[in-house]
C-alpha cells in the first residue's frame, strides 16, 4: 500500500513538472520544471527496482544534461516568449488535437491484453536482487549488449565532435 | 505496487505532453526540452515493461536511449546558439528559409 501511494504522490509531481515545461513562458522555469520532472522518475525508477537506472537519470538527465540547457538559457539571454500572433492560426488548437489523439492511440496500444501476457524475461525480481542490479547490468553492456555499447560510445564522440565543430566561432 | 497499466498511463500522459509542447511553444529550446520529456515518457514505459515480464532488456534500452538524448541535446544546442549567433533569435516561426 504505501508503494502505491508513493506512486501516486511521483506520478502527480512528474505530471505537474510536465505540464509546467510546456505551460511556462519562461524558458529558464521551463528548465527547472523538466528537472522536477526527471527527479520525479526516478524515484519512480526505484519504485520498479530500477536502482541504476534511477542513480544514472539523477546524474545524467537531471543534473549534465539540464546544466546543459540552464547554460545555453542563461549565455543567450532570451526573455519570455513575447505575446505576438502566431503564424498559424489556431496553434494551441492544433496542438492540444495532437496530444490527444497521440494520447488515446498509446492507450489503446498499452492497455490492448496482447503486450502482458508476452514471454517472461529469464531476470525475475528475486534473481536480480540477489546478483544486485549494477552487477547486471555491467554483465549484461559486456556481454549481450557488446554492440549497441560500442555503438553508443562512437555516437557519443560524433555529438562531442560535432557541437564543438557547430558552436566554434568561425574565424575570419 | 501499482498495477502496470498505471506506469504505461502516466508514461502516454508524458509522452503527450512532449507532442503538445513540440506543436505549440515556438522557443527553440523549449521544443528541444519536450523532446527530452517525450524520450523519457518512452523511457518509463521501457523500465516498467521489463519489471512486469522479468527482463532486462527494458532497462538496457534506457541506458542507449539516455546516450542518444545526451548527444542530441549538445547537437541541438550548439544549433541554438549559431542561430542565435544569425539571427539574435530562437523563435522557430522566424526560421523559415527553406520556405517556399
Amino acid at each position: 500500500m504505501a508503494s502505491s501511494l508513493f506512486f501516486y504522490f511521483l506520478a502527480v509531481v512528474t505530471t505537474v513538472g510536465a505540464i509546467a515545461v510546456v505551460a511556462f513562458p519562461s524558458p529558464l522555469y521551463s528548465v527547472l520544471a523538466l528537472i522536477l520532472t526527471f527527479l520525479g522518475l526516478a524515484g519512480l525508477y526505484l519504485s520498479l527496482h530500477a536502482q541504476f537506472v534511477a542513480i544514472v537519470q539523477v546524474i545524467i538527465y537531471a543534473s549534465a544534461i539540464m546544466m546543459l540547457f540552464l547554460f545555453v538559457v542563461m549565455l543567450i539571454n532570451l526573455g519570455r516568449e513575447e505575446k505576438r500572433e502566431l503564424r498559424l492560426p489556431g496553434q494551441k488548437m492544433l496542438g492540444a488535437i495532437a496530444g490527444l489523439a497521440v494520447f488515446s492511440v498509446l492507450l489503446k496500444v498499452f492497455l490492448s491484453t496482447s503486450l502482458m501476457t508476452g514471454k517472461k524475461g529469464s531476470f525475475p525480481l528475486e534473481r536480480v536482487s540477489e546478483l544486485g542490479n549494477t552487477q547486471v547490468i555491467g554483465n549484461l553492456l559486456l556481454t549481450d549488449y557488446v554492440l549497441p555499447f560500442q555503438a553508443m560510445g562512437v555516437l557519443l564522440f560524433v555529438g562531442i565532435v560535432g557541437a564543438v565543430v557547430l558552436a566554434r566561432r568561425r574565424s575570419r | 505496487m501499482a498495477p502496470l497499466e498505471h506506469y504505461l498511463i502516466l508514461s502516454a500522459i508524458l509522452f503527450s505532453l512532449g507532442i503538445v509542447g513540440v506543436v505549440v511553444r515556438r522557443n527553440a529550446i523549449v521544443v528541444i526540452l519536450c523532446i527530452e520529456l517525450m524520450m523519457n515518457g518512452a523511457n518509463l514505459a521501457f523500465v516498467a515493461y521489463g519489471r512486469f515480464l522479468d527482463s532486462m532488456a527494458g532497462q538496457m534500452i534506457v541506458f542507449f536511449v539516455m546516450a542518444v538524448a545526451a548527444a542530441e541535446a549538445a547537437i541541438g544546442l550548439a544549433i541554438v546558439v549559431l542561430i542565435y549567433r544569425n539571427r539574435e533569435s530562437t523563435d522557430l516561426d522566424e526560421i523559415n528559409l527553406l520556405k517556399l
